[in-house]
């Protein structure tokens, strides 16, 4: 319900519109912002229109995640591995982006099932990039093979200039979230959340669920990052990942989830917000409702239109303070 | 420096009718969702448990919580309302004004959430409001921004000032004109000048898009068409955005379409919502009586009267006297009910009519020693009409002044929602 989905919702408009409208031809060029800052940029010419430039920047990575040549580690063998033919990654990317991709869209499959699939693995690109160091660990996992890199602490890039903690191990990963907020009613509203969130894992259907933990405190296994990353305000999340949760098909969700669950978090206090307005509006109306039955009938003759509160005027007073 | 002024600020055109969201900077809004919410209300009138005891009382209260977070907005929210009835529509604006508070924030949400996929921290927000919005309601949509999305800065624009600003590009730097916002839920002539909006001269109009939708299904009803009654509007609504025209005269209109209906009836086909077997029917006269309706509104209602371009003269007959024959100059137009074809054509010449009689009448009043100096009456049509609004607020927002011009987080939490009251477009940004 409360879920983010994988795929750009208007990335994947853009390109099944320019899909089905292959022989008009149409003139673009436009540019947005997820969460997190990630932007897109897409373009594409009249001339041309089998041809789109997809071009997409990622949040800076802070100075413990490492990067080459811009992007994650083991993200251009993520692309080549999940698009093939129809994309080729343009060097250098264009100016103030991490990544160019030219999209050829003659070279689609044709038939439409596969071609639809392949649209929207395309709209969720965010996440083969950025997604892609935590999915070779996570492969690693479900092999079972050689592990060249146990208990060592990678720091992956989520947000801007913050990441988050994945730690191998031989038989599970564990999966280490500082939790930062720049409002401090956002902050609370988060403690408490993950708190419920982790009271809530407890709860008899979820005994397959990935365990997780909430501490005020850094867990053991942060030892060696930095100053910044251990300064969470709304305390640190972790998850254990086992080779079960990572099998099959479960993996891409897995993926997505994990590398989302800041915006998830975030998108949740903001809700509960909205919710919580809801909730206090209906009872200012009410009280007010009661209020106006108290009065006299008299008085409420006198002044018939008038005086009658509604949440309008009580608003009014409120905000003149 | 604020990293949020570095991102493209989210401009969002809430009208009665569709929203249009994107990102500043772009040329077409991202998304156009009509502008409706679904909600589950299933748990809301339901009487309050007596007694707390136990798991129950927290099992209906968790499913009633569920059941607020149960909604979705836009075209999934027509298709869901008809195929469960858990679901009431809400449509939030009403006649361009903000009816339903609960509701806008809820759409507010998902747009941001779900359909742009921003967070709402890293962005200045650009929303709209017709010219006719109380300080009040003004004052509570800053509230929501600020307290529920924690926006970094807010502005609220004039949407006919924004409609001047998408001209703005395109020709010359003009903003003076007088636009004529047909939308689906309100209908405004308002004159500005230099950017100032001219309060005490706008005129509304009870007529609007929707009134033509009614219309052409009282029409088609009228004629015994075999739409099935629970679809009719919708059905309207369609033929009027696909078939609907201006005509110049419609006697001849009439005329032509008896002459040579193969080539004016149009055919609509549809399947029944219920058992889902198709059906076709007739779109004759209404493609052109549609439209007329702003012209001779007494076809419609026998409340009102008054023309569209009559009233666009008075409203600049009562503007200052030294900015009328700029605003003849530079009508604009804007909103989806002015997409008609030829409704540019139609309305230029029926309000170059009215100023030609009114010079023609004070030459004979003065007997010839006087020559008037012909008025020059120009009606502005661009392709971009129907988010023209929009697209003026991404022009707007992409200019580097707009972040000094909007309330921001600390101003709000210096002084609260009053900051909202005012608005900076009728101090003059330009």
């Amino acid at each position: 319900m409360i879920l983010l989905q994988c795929p750009c919702r208007y990335l994947l408009q853009v390109l099944k519109t320019q899909v089905q409208n292959l022989e008009k031809g149409v003139e673009l060029d436009c540019q947005w912002v997820e969460f997190d800052d990630v932007r897109y940029h897409i373009q594409a010419t009249v001339k041309n229109p089998n041809i789109l430039l997809l071009s997409l920047s990622l949040p800076t990575p802070p100075p413990e995640t490492v990067f080459s040549g811009g992007l994650p580690q083991g993200a251009i063998e993520a692309i080549k591995a999940a698009y093939g033919v129809v994309l080729q990654i343009l060097d250098p990317p264009r100016d103030g982006f991490n990544l160019t991709l030219k999209l050829n869209l003659s070279k689609m499959p044709p038939d439409e099932e596969h071609k639809q699939a392949l649209l929207v693995k395309i709209a969720s690109i965010r996440e083969v990039v950025l997604g892609a160091p935590l999915r070779a660990v996570l492969k690693q996992l479900v092999s079972r093979g050689v592990k060249s890199n146990l208990n060592k602490l990678l720091s992956l890039v989520h947000r801007p200039n913050e990441s988050f903690f994945v730690v191998p191990q031989a038989d599970k990963v564990t999966v280490i979230f500082p939790m930062h907020f720049k409002d401090s009613i956002d902050t609370v509203l988060a403690t408490s959340f993950l708190q419920e969130f982790v009271e809530a894992r407890r709860t008899a259907g979820l005994g397959n669920a990935p365990p997780c933990l909430w501490s005020s405190s850094p867990p053991q296994e942060l030892k060696g990052a930095s100053e910044i990353a251990l300064s969470a305000n709304a305390g640190f999340v972790s998850f254990v990942i086992f080779p079960r949760h990572v099998e099959g098909r479960k993996m891409d969700r897995t993926v997505w989830s994990l590398s989302t669950f800041h915006a998830y978090v975030s998108y949740h206090v903001k809700c509960s917000e909205g919710f919580m307005h809801t909730r206090m509006r209906r009872r200012v109306e009410s009280l007010i409702e009661a209020l106006d039955r108290a009065k006299p009938d008299s008085e409420r003759a006198d002044r018939p239109a008038k005086n009658k509160l509604s949440i309008k005027d009580g608003r009014g007073s409120f905000n003149s303070r | 420096m604020d990293p949020a002024t570095a991102r493209p600020a989210v401009v969002i055109d809430n009208g009665t009718g569709y929203t249009k969201m994107g990102f500043a900077g772009n040329v077409e809004p991202c998304f156009i969702v009509p502008t409706v919410v679904a909600v589950n209300e299933s748990f809301v009138n339901q009487p309050r448990p007596r007694s707390t005891k136990g798991s129950n009382w927290l099992a209906q209260h968790s499913a009633g919580v569920m059941a607020d977070l149960d909604f979705c907005i836009g075209e999934e929210a027509l298709a869901r309302s008809k195929s469960s009835s858990t679901y009431n529509l809400s449509y939030p604006i009403k006649h361009g004004q903000v009816e339903n508070w609960d509701a806008m924030e809820r759409f507010w949400q998902q747009c941001i959430f779900n359909y742009l996929r921003c967070d709402p921290e890293d962005h200045y927000f650009l929303l709209t409001e017709s010219p006719l919005t109380a300080p009040e309601s003004r004052e509570y949509t800053g509230e929501i921004m600020f307290e529920t999305f924690n926006v970094p800065g807010l502005y609220i624009a004039v949407q006919p000032v924004l409609a001047l600003a998408a001209g703005y590009t395109t020709s010359k730097c003009e903003m003076t004109g007088v636009v004529v916002d047909v939308g689906d839920g309100a209908t405004h002539v308002v004159p500005v000048a230099d950017g100032y909006v001219i309060g005490s001269s706008i005129k509304s109009i009870p007529i609007s898009g929707k009134d033509v939708t009614r219309f052409i299904q009282q029409l088609m009803r009228e004629r015994g068409e075999h739409v099935p009654p629970e679809d009719s509007f919708e059905v309207a609504r369609k033929v009027k955005e696909m078939y609907c025209y201006t005509c110049s005269d419609i006697v001849k209109e009439f005329n032509k379409h008896d002459k040579e209906p193969a080539k004016y009836i149009k055919q609509w086909r549809g399947t029944k919502p219920k058992t889902g077997a198709p059906y076709s029917c007739d779109v004759g006269y209404e493609r052109f009586l549609g439209p007329e309706v702003f012209f001779n509104p007494e076809i419609y209602s026998s409340d009102f009267s008054t023309p569209l371009p009559d009233v666009i003269d008075k409203c600049i007959q009562s503007a200052p006297i030294d900015t009328r024959r700029a605003l003849y100059k530079n009508v604009v137009l804007s909103g989806g009910s002015t997409m008609f074809k030829d409704f540019h054509r139609r309305l230029q010449r029926d309000l170059k009519k009215i100023v030609d009689a009114r010079v023609l009448a004070s030459d004979a009043r003065l007997g010839g020693q006087q020559k008037a100096q012909p008025v020059e009456v120009n009606v502005v049509s661009h392709p971009i009409q129907r988010y023209a609004v929009w697209f003026g607020g991404s022009v707007l927002a992409s200019t580097p002044e707009f972040f000094t011009a909007c309330h921001t987080k600390a101003e709000y939490e210096e002084c609260g929602a009053s900051i909202c009251r005012t608005n900076p477009v009728f101090k003059g940004m330009y």
